[in-house]
């Protein structure tokens, strides 16, 4: 029993469920937001499929078509960097896809590799795509 | 969530992811390889028959791998009865009409 007085004790940390106003005031670490991606990424292709299909359908319609679709793409830069996006995300939800799937064999559990492999498939993603959007535009 | 029991979802998210993956890579790939193709190239890329069945094999894991995913995803954030349901239905729709589409690109154009 230690006799420490009351009001030297520091404010007691609250644990509870949190809701979604409270997300600002946490930081969410690199394994989190490689998590949080992850999620996104999926949503963003499954909903992004409805402007992908529509571009398989004209560039295989006719030569016309696939040059109208080239028109769009490189010459309006919404267009760019929507394809671009979308390019990033399926490369990202690969990436980590495989990561999760390592993980499932519990791999890259403990936190410096789950850290590392974090950070190494966003900076593998990136390179991927940046490699490819490179390669289609040259 | 899509009426089969979870370990078959699991195991049919992951072949499905499987799948994909193979086919994201082979056109990546040839992406590196050759760089933006012509319509010459494209067009005959996607009228040969091997590549044709591969790419609905992929297009349709996808449609099912995406399904899944969102069906799993929206109730996490969503908890409203009505616009839960509305969500599932529209994905189911969405997962349909993508497969349809697919259909209808790959093989009844012109």
């Amino acid at each position: 029993m230690s006799d420490q007085p009351l009001q030297k004790t520091k404010a007691r940390p609250v644990y509870r469920n949190i809701g979604m106003g409270d997300l600002a005031n946490y930081r969410l670490p690199i394994i989190g937001v490689a998590s949080i991606v992850h999620r996104i990424t999926g949503v963003a292709l499954f909903v992004g499929l409805i402007v992908l299909l529509p571009m398989l359908h004209m560039s295989l319609k006719s030569e016309a078509g696939f040059e109208a679709f080239r028109t769009i793409v490189w010459g309006n830069w919404i267009a760019k960097i929507v394809l671009l996006g979308l390019l990033f995300a399926i490369v990202y939800h690969l990436v980590a896809g495989v990561r999760h799937m390592i993980q499932d064999a519990n791999k890259w559990l403990d936190l410096a590799a789950a850290r590392g492999t974090a950070t190494a498939a966003f900076v593998a993603s990136i390179v991927v795509t940046a490699l490819v959007a490179w390669r289609i535009m040259a | 969530m899509s009426g089969k029991s979870f370990t078959q979802e699991w195991w049919l998210q992951r072949i499905s992811a499987a799948i994909i993956a193979l086919y994201v890579l082979l056109l990546i790939a040839l992406l590196l390889i050759y760089g933006a193709p012509s319509y010459s190239h494209w067009q005959s890329l996607f009228s040969n028959n091997a590549f044709k069945a591969f790419t609905l094999l992929a297009l349709i894991s996808t449609f099912y791998h995406g399904l899944i995913g969102v069906l799993h995803v929206w109730p996490d954030y969503v908890k409203n009865a009505m616009v839960s349901s509305a969500l599932n239905a529209f994905s189911w729709l969405a997962a349909g009409g993508y497969a349809l589409y697919a259909i209808y690109i790959l093989f009844f154009l012109k």
